[in-house]
């Protein structure tokens, strides 16, 4: 069962296409990555999966309904753009965002105390939210998000303004919520994040989607590289598509570059060199990076973080 | 609208906290209790000293006399309001004070004066006073009080040396039988005054005496006049039979709360209710407008926007805002009642010719609505514009032309409507909905027909109804909207377009 489905969806404002036909969908559990660069769509779809905003046209499901508030219960939103209201303290800020979710107030009070807790903020709960730092405040404003538990947490660029050891702690929290069976969407375009984290992958450029998968079929779309070091050419093997020498190695061995044939094995190659006697003196794999992926699907116009 | 409420409460909470509610609650009741204080402090006692010489030996008992019955005037006066408020002029059916309050002829304060005066009416009152009754008191004290010479002035001497020694003490304080007064005025009657030319001189310390002044020459002239009327033959019957004449006139009264007189007094608390409703509409619809803009440039819109509907999000703030006007209200009514208990109903006194003239429940019924009719349309706007503002200077630009807008046609009704409440002015703006419920209000204390109160009613909520949709349109469409602000036609735009709910 999927907890957010598009389909079909397209949103323009006025006579831009923001996007333009997408359909995806995010199966329940496990972590889902949006990638893409700027403009290309990630935070109007969010938007709209949250009924902030409406399609021009196509359907959109979330746990099994159409978007909207009634929906609130059961999903957590990080937006991209944090703020809290700058005079309550902590905890009321968590409670009422709790409350505002559909929570009864002493369960809101409860779990609020409980993240604040966890998140290192127990000293803090009776401040206002402007005597915190901005990485206490980024705690706080995810603490708004998970005091709900909720079954499907979307986070819009949760890391962009964390420094690395938030950013880590980010990334501890997001792995936690799935291991205990949140589905968590996040938007990036930090290929390194979606890399560590993503089950699954949603490529979109300029409101278009380019691939939907996992990680190994994200490089599956790319070809296989190898370096050999060989005494013969590889260029007759099966399933080498082309082979560049880099230069001769000693004693009449030659390095070579070896792109593979779509759809072709690296480990058929290396049974095939074994069963015929090719000699080797090296056979490394090149798993290609999401970043290599990405620019292979989306071109390298595209404003994206290695 | 669960969800609506917990807005509200948020939204109620974080003005009540603020500073500027405070300051905006309390400064009315403070500002009043103040003045009536800082009146007191400076109120300067208002009874002065005078001496009057007269070397003559005629005169001065009629103008001692005269001046006594002025004073009884005033006293008995006092006393007969002060009767028919606690309704005890039974006690002495057949006393001058006994059937109410007006123009006492000498006559009258002259049989006040026989029959013992305040005193005696007094003693007569005090068994029939209700238990809650305030003690009398006369709204002025006895306000010139003869003297006599200050030691050192010659009063066997003339005129002129009368009026060189008395210079001095004119300057300064005198002790009277009523504590230290200034020495104001004195008076020399000479020897011969009548007889021969020489004139009855007054030294002033340049203090205004009018009606002491006054006073002394009516007496004098008088007594001149009878002197020479006796001379020409009149017995001294005839003559007091002509003086006691008195030309018969009545005076037509309007009834209590009509007559152009009264037309101030009447739409005092009506005009006070449009007066609080400016102050309290703008100090608040500030705040609000502050509220709307912290969350949008705090970027909290957002997260808002995914618990909440625009719409719910706009109610909860109405609400909010609705319950701090309300409450702001409520605590100056309350400071109202306890401070017409406070000084004994003389506040309730002092409306109560207002409260008269509006003595049908639907007319407070009709104030209530118009009054909260003029808070939201006003609110409204408010937050209209929050909704398009990015900041305090992007609220500005649509600020400044709104509140004068509103404010000035506003504050010319109220100046017009206490003039004339069925003006042109007043009229027409009963019939424009943004100052429908400033002019109606304003108008209701001079009697508007139900056929109005019921047209404007209904008009008015058709535009709130209209006001409501346009609002929450641009709720929907421009809560997420950055840049620069729009103009009407962008703004109309905006609201045209299709967007979430």
């Amino acid at each position: 069962m999927s907890v957010l489905s598009l389909d079909h969806v397209v949103k323009r404002f006025g006579d831009f296409t923001a996007v333009d036909d997408l359909s995806f969908a995010v199966p329940e559990g496990g972590i889902f990555g949006f990638l893409g660069g700027n403009g290309a769509g990630k935070t109007t779809s969010l938007r709209m999966a949250l009924d902030i905003i409406r399609p021009t046209s196509g359907r959109i499901e979330v746990l099994g309904r159409a978007p909207g508030r009634e929906n609130a219960a059961l999903v957590g939103f990080l937006p991209e753009e944090r703020g809290l209201y700058r005079r309550m303290t902590v905890l009321d800020t968590v409670v009422y965002f709790g409350r505002l979710k559909g929570m009864r107030a002493g369960a809101a009070t409860k779990a609020a105390q409980g993240l604040i807790d966890r998140f290192g903020l127990g000293p803090w709960s009776r401040q206002a939210v402007d005597k915190l730092s901005k990485g206490m405040s980024q705690k706080v404003q995810l603490a708004t998000a998970l005091v709900n538990s909720p079954r499907l947490l979307i986070l819009d660029e949760p890391f962009s303004g964390l420094d690395p050891v938030n950013q880590a702690v980010l990334e501890e929290l997001v792995l936690e919520m799935a291991r205990g069976g949140s589905t968590v969407v996040f938007s990036t375009h930090v290929m390194q994040h979606a890399e560590r984290l993503s089950d699954r992958l949603l490529l979109l450029s300029r409101g278009r989607k380019v691939f939907e998968g996992t990680q190994a079929e994200a490089a599956a779309t790319l070809p296989s590289r190898l370096s050999l070091i060989s005494r013969a050419d590889p260029r007759g093997l099966k399933g080498v598509a082309s082979a560049t020498a880099t230069g001769p190695a000693n004693d009449g061995w030659t390095a070579w570059n070896v792109e593979l044939a779509p759809g072709a094995s690296a480990g058929d190659l290396l049974q095939a060199c074994t069963a015929d006697g090719f000699a080797l003196r090296l056979f490394e794999t090149h798993k290609p990076s999401l970043h290599d992926v990405f620019l292979h699907l989306v071109g390298a116009d595209q404003e994206i973080v290695k | 609208m669960n969800r609506a409420l917990l807005i509200a409460a948020r939204e109620y909470r974080q003005i009540a906290a603020t500073r500027g509610f405070w300051v905006m609650l309390l400064m009315i009741p403070l500002i009043i209790a103040v003045s009536q204080f800082a009146g007191r402090l400076v109120t300067p006692k208002a009874s002065v000293a005078y001496v009057l010489v007269d070397a003559s030996g005629q005169y001065a008992p009629a103008i001692q006399h005269r001046m006594e019955l002025s004073y009884q005037r005033a006293v008995l006066g006092d006393l007969a309001t002060y009767v028919q408020k606690w309704k005890v002029g039974s006690a002495s059916p057949g006393a001058v004070w006994a059937s109410g309050p007006r123009w006492f002829s000498d006559t009258e304060a002259e049989t006040f004066i026989a029959q013992g005066g305040l005193p005696t009416a007094l003693r007569q009152i005090a068994p029939h006073l209700p238990a809650d009754a305030t003690p009398f008191k006369a709204a002025e004290p006895r306000l010139y009080i003869p003297v006599g010479p200050p030691t050192g002035v010659p009063v066997d001497q003339g005129p002129d040396a009368f009026g060189a020694a008395i210079a001095g003490p004119l300057q300064g304080d005198v002790m009277t039988g009523e504590g230290k007064r200034p020495l104001t005025l004195a008076v020399y009657i000479p020897k011969d005054f009548g007889v021969s030319a020489d004139p009855a001189r007054i030294w002033s310390n340049g203090r205004y005496t009018g009606e002491l002044i006054d006073t002394v020459r009516a007496e004098l002239t008088g007594r001149l006049r009878a002197q020479a009327l006796q001379a020409s033959g009149l017995s001294q019957a005839d003559f007091m039979r002509i003086e006691s004449l008195a030309a018969p006139v009545t005076v037509a009264t309007p009834p209590p709360g009509s007559g152009r007189a009264q037309v101030v007094v009447r739409s005092l608390l009506p005009l006070a209710l449009v007066y609080l409703l400016l102050i309290t509409v703008m100090v608040t619809g500030a705040m609000m407008l502050q509220g709307v803009i912290e969350e949008r440039s705090n970027k909290l819109m957002e997260s808002m926007l995914a618990c909440v509907r625009p719409s719910e999000l706009m109610y909860g703030k109405l609400l909010g805002i609705g319950g701090v006007g309300l409450t702001t209200v409520a605590f100056w009514a309350a400071c109202a009642v306890g401070a017409a208990f406070a000084t004994h109903g003389v506040a309730a006194d002092f409306l109560k010719p207002s409260l008269v003239a509006l003595n049908h429940p639907w007319i407070w019924g009709a104030m209530a609505f118009y009054f909260l009719a003029g808070y939201l349309v006003v609110s409204m706007i408010y937050l209209g514009i929050g909704a398009l503002s990015d900041s305090m200077q992007d609220a500005q630009a649509y600020l400044m032309p709104v509140v004068m807008i509103i404010m000035l046609p506003t504050v010319l009704m109220m100046a017009a409507t206490a003039q004339n409440p069925n003006g042109v002015l007043p009229h027409v703006l009963s019939w424009i909905p943004i100052y429908t419920p400033f002019a109606m209000l304003a108008r209701l204390g001079s009697g508007v027909s139900p056929t109005e109160v019921l047209g404007t009613g209904a008009m008015l909520i058709v535009f709130l109804a209209v006001e409501l949709y346009l609002l929450g349109r641009l709720f929907q469409v421009s809560l997420l909207r950055t840049g620069q602000p729009l103009k009407l036609g962008g703004v109309i735009q905006l609201i045209r377009q299709r967007e979430a709910g």
